[in-house]
């Protein structure tokens, strides 16, 4: 349930499907002579309905003097205009992901961000609007990445041939591996995530990424095990993060035996777990009996007792 | 004073000019609660802040019990000013909303935190505009208390907010505290405005705006109207001018009305925010 909504999330500010974005401007090009004196709170079809998941975040959180209330509006032209007017959330992504590219050497930091707008040729101004600056950064990457395997696993992954164990360690991998050139500076990425402004989004984005492997992995299950399932699929997930940012063997090889080794727990625990179940039900049984059994001898006992005693 | 004098000769003119109101009433705009002529408003208004020019500061503590200063915190800390950048403060004469970007941006803390290029340091300008040379005499002398006289950086311009004297996409940033309500075309001004910022340029307004929450709304206009000529009169010796303050205030659009100005002027991305329920709202806008 969660890949349709990611679809439509990241489909309303990927980098890649730009053809949904140019549609909503067809639409408000068309429409100007049916509003009057430019007043227009024109949802530009997009930007409303799809907002880019974590950048279109109102500026509500501000500090205790400040009541903000936030009010959004885009003015109809009459005339046309000469140049096509590009709407925010597009500037916004194309300077993110130009900033991308100053990461390693400058961190998940505005300086990176102001960079990058130099690269598209917009002030760096426009770094100060973005909300939560770093973490606007961030959570386009994570979206990016979560996008690219996507992409991947639609292509015809391979994963027909492999027990579900080996399936998801591949996808972790081909995951991770997104992240080795950044790896550098992932550390500070992390920080940025747990930040607690930060959070809600960076929750939601792993939340997103869990669903998304366990579906190509080809679970259906509904119950309270999809969240079981999820939780260890993102304990599993973060622990091999982590002991990517300090793995220096060739190709992260050590990282990839981690991963496979945290997953094989993962299986066993599951495992465990229903022998454990098993075990507890046998010794139920085998207690209950005994009991049983003690408590009828008592009752003879006592009744012979009784019957014996009785003059 | 002069301000008197100017309304009472304003006052006869309109009722001489009675069988004119046709011809006055479309060229004719808001001086406070009063009717006047286009041409004669920024005249007016040039008289007041020339009146006010030497208190202004202080009055303006006392009238926002210092909360003023927060509110200019709270603008350039949206602005995000960094190193390098060309910024334009209108109407900013006594140099409050420009002292304090230069600070944001040569804070030596800031500097230890980010890796800033001391080159694009030296480029940092900050243009101070302000129509009225008296306010603008402030706000140097200010400078030159604080050891910036004969700092590059710092650029004090005379200029109308509605023709500005600044090329074509050449700013990085434009603010504009408490001073678009004194323009005579609103409408003008941030045409102006989004003339002059590059493209990614943010817009910043910060004005007194509409209070709509019922009990507070009716204090607010018992302290406007009450208290702050007033003060005006105790402290500045200038009644007048403070009267036509808080009518000015009243007199200028509401928050939403606002906005969709400044979007009708091509600006995306607009947004306000209101503090104090109100009594402060600071617009903001990109240029793209």
């Amino acid at each position: 349930m969660y890949r349709t909504a990611a679809k439509r999330l990241l489909a309303g500010g990927g980098i890649t499907t730009t053809r949904l974005l140019r549609l909503p401007k067809l639409r408000s090009t068309i429409i100007p002579s049916s509003y009057t004196s430019g007043l227009c709170t024109s949802s530009i079809g997009g930007n409303t309905e799809s907002p880019m998941g974590n950048q279109s975040v109102n500026p509500n959180q501000s500090g205790p003097t400040a009541s903000s209330s936030t009010g959004t509006g885009e003015g109809q032209r009459r005339h046309e205009s000469r140049k096509p007017r590009a709407e925010f959330q597009e500037e916004q992504a194309r300077v993110l992901s130009a900033s991308l590219r100053h990461v390693p050497r400058l961190g998940w930091t505005e300086e990176a961000m102001m960079a990058g707008s130099r690269d598209v040729g917009v002030s760096p101004s426009i770094v100060g609007s973005f909300s939560r600056k770093e973490a606007a950064l961030v959570e386009f990457f994570m979206d990016e990445c979560l996008q690219l395997l996507m992409d991947r696993i639609d292509s015809g992954l391979d994963l027909q041939n492999l027990i579900p164990s080996e399936r998801i360690s591949k996808l972790i991998r081909i995951r991770l591996e997104m992240q080795v050139p950044y790896m550098s500076k992932w550390p500070q990425a992390l920080s940025i995530q747990a930040h607690p402004l930060n959070v809600p989004t960076s929750f939601k984005q792993r939340a997103m990424l869990v669903d998304e492997i366990w579906h190509a992995v080809g679970d259906g299950a509904s119950d309270l095990d999809w969240y079981v399932k999820r939780t260890i699929l993102g304990g599993v997930y973060s622990t091999t993060e982590i002991y990517m940012l300090t793995d220096d063997s060739l190709e992260h090889r050590d990282t990839w035996a981690f991963l496979d080794d945290r997953v094989k727990d993962a299986f066993d625990l599951k495992k465990s777990i229903q022998e454990a179940k098993y075990f507890a039900e046998d010794i139920g049984a085998g207690v209950g009996k005994s009991v049983q059994g003690l408590m009828n001898g008592v009752m003879q006992t006592m009744s012979r007792r009784s019957g014996g005693s009785a003059f | 004073m002069a301000l008197r004098t100017v309304s009472r000769r304003l006052g006869s003119r309109i009722l001489n000019h009675r069988s004119f109101v046709a011809s006055l009433h479309s060229h004719a705009t808001s001086f406070g609660f009063q009717e006047v002529k286009e041409e004669e408003k920024s005249k007016l208004v040039g008289n007041v802040f020339t009146n006010v020019a030497s208190s202004y500061d202080i009055m303006n503590d006392v009238m926002s019990g210092g909360l003023h200063r927060l509110w200019k915190e709270r603008l350039v800390g949206k602005l995000s000013p960094f190193a390098g950048m060309k910024h334009l403060d209108v109407a900013g004469g006594t140099g409050d909303v420009a002292f304090r970007i230069y600070d944001a941006v040569y804070s030596v803390k800031r500097r230890a935190l980010q890796k800033v290029d001391e080159a694009s340091l030296e480029e940092t300008q900050i243009y101070v505009c302000d129509i009225n040379p008296n306010m603008l005499n402030v706000g140097k002398q200010r400078a030159a208390e604080r050891g910036l006289r004969d700092n590059k950086s710092l650029v004090w311009v005379e200029g109308d907010a509605e023709a500005l004297s600044f090329d074509d996409n050449s700013m990085d940033g434009y603010t504009i505290a408490f001073g678009i309500r004194n323009v005579t075309h609103i409408e003008k001004a941030l045409a102006e405005a989004y003339r002059v910022l590059k493209r990614g340029g943010r817009f910043l307004c910060l004005e007194l705006s509409h209070v709509e929450i019922p009990i507070f709304k009716n204090l607010y206009d018992l302290y406007s109207f009450q208290v702050i000529p007033n003060l005006g009169e105790l402290i500045a010796g200038d009644r007048e001018s403070y009267q036509y303050l808080v009518e000015s205030v009243r007199r200028f659009p509401p928050q939403e009305r606002f906005a969709s100005m400044i979007a009708d002027a091509g600006f995306e991305k607009v947004e306000y925010e209101n503090l104090v329920g109100g009594v402060v709202a600071i617009h903001s806008a990109i240029k793209l």
